[in-house]
């Protein structure tokens, strides 16, 4: 097994939400601002690592029939930590993200991760495919952030990148809920027009 | 059987592991999240009346007003509606000003804003301190400009401009802008009230 | 007459103003995955409507006299998805049992309403609105009539699409989000509604 492939593949091949088409509550949610993306996606990656480790360590100790609902636990308890740390110590954050600290739990791409690949590998590779997928999911989270955020408000982490005369009057519909959709489906067809060239 | 029993217990294992450690973590963020709640609020009184050093709470119950309680929701107080403000004392320990908090709900969220007010019932400063409006319009409530708006205004000039008042609402967002406005002006007047009360 | 009026605010303000999916991004998954076809997107739009409204009943519960009481809010997230993943296997087999034709039907998306962000934010939502008992599972049922709405929309536009000249690249998915973009514009005229 060729480990920094299973590291890298999250990023590009198999980006979970470019490609894979998951996780994708959170990505239209959060993307308004590359301060939030980068936010949620460290979070989300911290919580599909350290449950991809868990799961790895105890998979021949849960029988198949219930490994599901077990997961979820595993799942739930990081999201907790995560939401219960956050709230304590990043608070600005942790009131932005809002409702979908907790969602994370639902989030398909822990949940797949944990069923394609945690419960049948080594912790090793667990780790790694877990940092992977999640930092692929940042980094998809990001892009789509910067997008939304310098269209929409002329800033890119609160800084101005665009001319004044932008900011003062800038394509708001781009932090809104329809710009969310319509830039992700852009996006998405870009990526397609690029991945059929090759 | 036995096999679901089993299974049950392996369930129940996983969760009680996963409670306990929840409650230790849960045990040592508690505090600290409290704790950044009143840290924001001290530190927003402190940004609206500058040269105060300490606070004093002080609060004042409200006239009963027949509201029709919302059905659906759970009753959110119990007991009577209460005002609460502060009095800041500076490093002299002389009385400097009053803040309290004005809340209504505008376009889309409840806009709360940390008013600070002189003791000749101007205001000093406010700081909205927490709304969900619509970005790029409503939002920019929470900018300086916008709130640089307020300076020195007393409770006669508080309208907004379409309302005959001396404040110049946002663009696009008069909703926001008159609930900030209204909010501000309705709560000074309660403090008036309960200063001049306080003298006596 | 206000209760009424009430449960009418309630009802418009989860299905359009609030809309789980077009304002609150909620819901995407079975959304983009479950609506080309009009019968699917019903069928799903039913089970979930169940699922949100009995999630909702049971989180609420649960918070309520389990949680709240012991001072164990922290454990709201295990509680809730736990509960959520329980109801969705029950109705899984329900349904198997009494309509083993809609049940086929659904197959893979109906273990799949677990992880839909709208059961979860729904039972969240509900305690962080602080709605009694009878609010919770309103806003619950309603929310996932607004869900259902919106699929079944999509659906129709989606068979419609079929017909039309897409662009390869644009095939699938991406057309279906800037459509859904195109529906999230025109629910964004119903923001700011109040009685």
């Amino acid at each position: 097994m060729n480990l920094w492939k299973e590291f890298t593949k999250g990023f590009i091949k198999e980006n979970p939400v470019f490609i894979m088409a998951l996780g994708l509550c959170p990505t239209l949610a959060v993307t308004s601002s590359v301060e939030n993306a980068i936010g949620m996606g460290l979070a989300a990656t911290f919580v599909l690592t350290c449950s991809n480790i868990i799961i790895s360590l105890v998979k021949d100790l849960i029988p198949s029939k219930i490994r599901i609902p077990c997961f979820i636990v595993v799942i739930a308890s990081f999201v907790t930590i995560v939401d219960l740390v956050m709230n304590a110590y990043t608070p600005e954050i942790h009131k932005s993200l809002g409702l979908f600290i907790p969602l994370i739990v639902v989030n398909c791409i822990i949940l797949g991760r944990a069923e394609a690949f945690a419960s049948k590998n080594k912790v090793l590779p667990s780790i790694l495919d877990g940092l992977g997928m999640g930092l692929g999911f940042t980094l998809a989270l990001v892009v789509i952030g910067s997008i939304r955020e310098v269209l929409g408000a002329g800033q890119w982490l609160g800084m101005n990148v665009m001319p004044m005369a932008y900011i003062k009057s800038p394509m708001l519909v781009a932090i809104l809920a329809p710009g969310a959709f319509i830039i992700m489906g852009l996006l998405m067809g870009l990526i397609k027009l690029v991945n059929k060239g090759k | 059987m036995k096999y679901f029993i089993k299974l049950g217990l392996v369930l129940l294992l996983i969760t009680a592991i996963a409670s306990g450690i929840l409650a230790y973590v849960n045990g040592i963020t508690a505090d600290k999240i409290k704790g950044n709640k009143v840290l924001a609020e001290q530190e927003a009184r402190k940004e609206v009346l500058s040269d105060a050093s300490r606070f004093e709470q002080r609060t004042v119950t409200l006239p009963a007003v027949a509201e029709e309680p919302n059905p659906l929701k759970n009753k959110a107080e119990e007991g009577p509606r209460q005002f609460m403000y502060y009095l800041g004392y500076d490093k002299d320990d002389q009385l400097s000003g009053y803040t309290f908090v004005a809340s209504l709900y505008g376009y889309s969220s409840e806009v709360k804003t940390m008013v600070g007010v002189n003791l000749d019932m101007t205001i000093s400063k406010i700081k909205v301190i927490e709304q969900s409006e619509t970005p790029g319009l409503g939002a920019n409530a929470s900018t300086a400009e916008f709130q640089g708006r307020f300076l020195s205004m007393n409770q006669e000039q508080l309208k907004v401009d379409k309302d005959g008042g001396a404040i110049k609402s946002l663009t696009g967002a008069t909703i926001t802008s008159r609930a900030v406005t209204n909010s501000i002006a309705d709560g000074m007047k309660i403090l008036a009230d309960a200063v001049s009360g306080e003298d006596k | 007459m206000s209760f009424i009026t009430q449960i009418f605010t309630l009802a418009v303000f989860a299905i359009f103003v609030n809309n789980f999916v077009l304002s609150k991004f909620l819901g995407l998954c079975p959304y983009i995955g479950v609506s080309k076809k009009i019968d699917s997107a019903v069928g799903m739009g039913m089970a979930v409507i169940f699922v949100m409204t009995m999630a909702s009943t049971f989180t609420w519960l649960i918070q309520e006299y389990l949680l709240v009481p012991n001072h164990l809010e922290y454990l709201q997230t295990i509680a809730f998805i736990l509960t959520i993943a329980s109801l969705v296997q029950l109705v899984e087999m329900v349904i198997q049992k009494t309509a083993p034709s809609l049940y086929k039907a659904l197959g893979v998306f109906l273990p799949l309403i677990t992880t839909n962000c709208a059961v979860l934010g729904v039972s969240i939502l509900n305690i962080q609105e602080n709605y009694n008992f009878l609010g919770a599972i309103l806003n619950g049922l309603f929310s996932g009539l607004g869900f259902t709405l919106v699929l079944v929309l999509m659906a129709g536009l989606r068979e419609r699409l079929e017909k039309s000249e897409v662009p390869e690249a644009m095939k699938g998915m991406p057309i279906a989000f800037v459509i859904a973009g195109c529906m999230a514009l025109a629910f964004l005229g119903f923001s700011g509604l109040n009685f």
